[in-house]
């Protein structure tokens, strides 16, 4: 597996703010790679200098081998980025805009007509073709920023918060748009706050925070990840006071959170332990009513990951 | 060079004239109120300035004044670009052209090219009155003429995109340029020949060094050849190298800027 995207140490500082804190971080090739963290946590820093618009305090950063600042002009080649903020200007109009890209990126100008057309169609644009830009809708600009990439096909493809303000149908157009991107050959980058997206999406998530790497791996690894991984809630026949026998007997096996009707626990792999603590209690005569085994939402481990408290249920 | 490189310089410039072309009205506007300038001013003027006496020949000051308004109105086109260059970073546009798959220096050059040629072709209209007040004029001059001023604009653009993009401020573009627009202009040979001037050393002295006295002054050289000679702040091959050196020195700086000093960012 080859790497696409090699971060070391990266730091990024805009005066005395550390937007980016000694990052490490390598995206494999044709993965879909999910950055993930609260505003202001280094997303949109670390995008841009991938793709060399910002360059590095201190640290590397090479796309297939080649160093960002040094190579600049040969990592162009390979990165393609989706802004956050659309890019252009008021009086723009997303056809002579997406037109002008696609030669930019190397189409001749009868297959950029075709190209053009043929994104523009699947995003819904064709019919806002001809409009000013300032006459569209936040997600239609969004769309026409996403339709630069899908038009250029490169081998390194990134999309900083691609779905925000997006309906969700288009969201979930957006979506298969990506994939088929990837599928035709693009190692695929998103930056977003978006749990759903990042779980539906992203083969692989690194959370980040205040600009450092606060986890990474598959979603399962990092909700795994957690102490204190799994819940399992109970609901017991009887009144507060079995509650608080149960919940004596239970500690061992992690940290519990009793309610008026229902006790959680939180621990590591919760379906081999509901088991045992099903077993238990009933050894001890306990009546139970219900017994659930949940597993953390990507928003817990974010909480988690992000210093938060962890969420309660 | 190659084929990419041409076709990105290619595309580069025809991002500029895309933008000129939105501003067609402005466009129409500038040539009306120098179509004023040159005829009710202008003669105006003429009717009051006596250059007779003061001069070692006789130069007749309307078509003296006609090709300095023509100087000054190139430059400050020109310089207009700073505005266009300052609201394409505000919007995050130059962001956007970074990212894309085309070398910093090319990019420095299409932009210096493509602005120079906006800026030309702007200033075509003007040229052409010019033209049809000075009644014969040659068509050797008229080649060399329209070749310094496309020159001498792009030049004005190189300096122009290096200091907005180093600037990244668009306030301190705002009064940078608003004020070398006019200071520049009015120490330089546009209303009055160096010999007028020298009563005056500091500002013979700008005059004398000022791009936009040579320009204006070659300018008069080729449409007003015999008589003007005499007076023009330098000779005719002076000051086409001194146009040329420096089309090349600030196409050189704005690529020198772009390629190592520029970065996205840090404009609000
Ligand atoms: N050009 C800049 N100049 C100064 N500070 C900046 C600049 N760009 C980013 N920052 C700061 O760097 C930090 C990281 O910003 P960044 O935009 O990378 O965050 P993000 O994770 O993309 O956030 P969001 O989810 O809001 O898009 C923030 O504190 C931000 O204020
Ligand atoms: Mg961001």
């Amino acid at each position: 597996m080859e790497v696409a995207v090699k971060i070391r140490k990266l730091v990024k500082r805009f005066g005395n703010t550390v937007a980016v804190d000694s990052l490490d971080l390598d995206i494999n090739e044709g993965e879909i790679f999910g950055l993930l963290g609260p505003n202001g946590s280094g997303k949109t820093t670390t995008l841009l200098i991938i793709s060399t618009v910002y360059k590095p305090t201190s640290g590397e950063v090479y796309v297939y081998g080649h160093d960002v600042i040094r190579e600049g002009d040969v990592v162009r080649k390979y990165v393609g980025i989706a802004f956050q903020e659309p890019k252009a200007l008021w009086v723009d109009k997303p056809y002579e805009l997406l037109l002008w890209h696609a030669r930019v990126v190397g189409y001749s100008t009868s297959e950029a007509r075709e190209v053009v057309k043929n994104v523009m169609e699947v995003l819904g644009l064709w019919e806002h073709r001809n409009k000013y830009f300032y006459q569209l809708s936040g997600g239609t600009r969004k769309k026409v920023e996403i339709a630069k990439v899908l038009i250029q096909k490169p081998k390194i493809a990134i999309f900083d918060e691609p779905t925000a303000q997006v309906d969700v149908i288009s969201k979930h157009a957006l979506w298969d748009a990506i994939r088929e991107l990837r599928t035709q050959g693009s190692t695929v980058i998103i930056a977003t706050n978006d749990m759903f997206e990042a779980e539906r999406m992203c083969e692989r998530i690194a959370i980040i925070y205040k600009g450092k790497l606060k986890a990474l791996g598959t979603v399962e690894e990092l909700k795994d990840s957690i102490p204190e991984g799994d819940i399992v809630e109970l609901m017991l026949d009887g009144d507060e006071n079995t509650y608080l026998r149960a919940e004596d007997l239970l500690k061992q096996y992690g940290k519990t959170v009793r309610s008026n009707d229902s006790l959680k626990i939180f621990l590591n792999k919760g379906e081999e332990r509901a088991i045992e603590i099903l077993d238990l209690l009933k050894s001890r005569g306990f009546k139970i009513r219900k017994i659930m085994v949940k597993e953390p939402s990507l928003d817990d481990v974010f909480f988690y990951m992000t210093g938060a408290k962890l969420k309660e249920g | 060079m190659n084929l990419n490189t041409l076709r990105a310089l290619y595309l580069l410039i025809l991002w500029d004239l895309n933008k000129m072309l939105r501003r067609a009205v402005f466009v129409a506007m500038r040539v009306i109120w120098f179509v004023i300038q040159v005829t009710v001013f202008g003669l105006a003027l003429t009717a009051m300035v006596r250059l007779r006496g003061s001069l070692p020949v006789d130069v007749n000051y309307y078509e003296f004044y006609l090709l300095g308004i023509y100087t000054s109105m190139l430059f400050s086109i020109s310089v207009s670009r700073a505005y266009d260059i300052a609201e394409e970073f505000e919007e995050g546009i130059v962001e956007y052209h970074l990212s894309l798959p085309i070398s910093r220096r090319v990019f420095a050059v299409g932009r210096t090219i493509g602005g120079g040629i906006a800026s030309f072709l702007f200033t075509l209209p003007m040229f052409a009155v010019v033209l049809w007040l000075l009644e014969d004029v040659n068509v050797e001059a008229v080649i060399i003429s329209l070749s310094s001023a496309l020159l001498f604009a792009m030049s004005i653009t190189g300096f122009v995109l290096s200091i907005v993009l180093s600037l990244k401020s668009g306030d301190a573009t705002d009064i940078m340029f608003g004020v070398l627009d006019s200071l520049l202009i009015r120490l330089s040979t546009v209303f009055y020949p160096a010999v007028v001037l020298s009563r005056y050393a500091p500002y013979l002295y700008v005059a004398l060094v000022n791009p936009i006295s040579h320009i204006a002054d070659f300018l008069r050289t080729l449409f007003l050849f015999e008589e003007y000679r005499a007076i023009a702040i330098a000779s005719p091959i002076a000051m086409a190298s001194y146009i040329l050196g420096l089309a090349v020195g600030f196409s050189s700086l704005a690529m020198y800027i772009v390629e190592k000093k520029v970065e996205g960012g840090g404009w609000r």
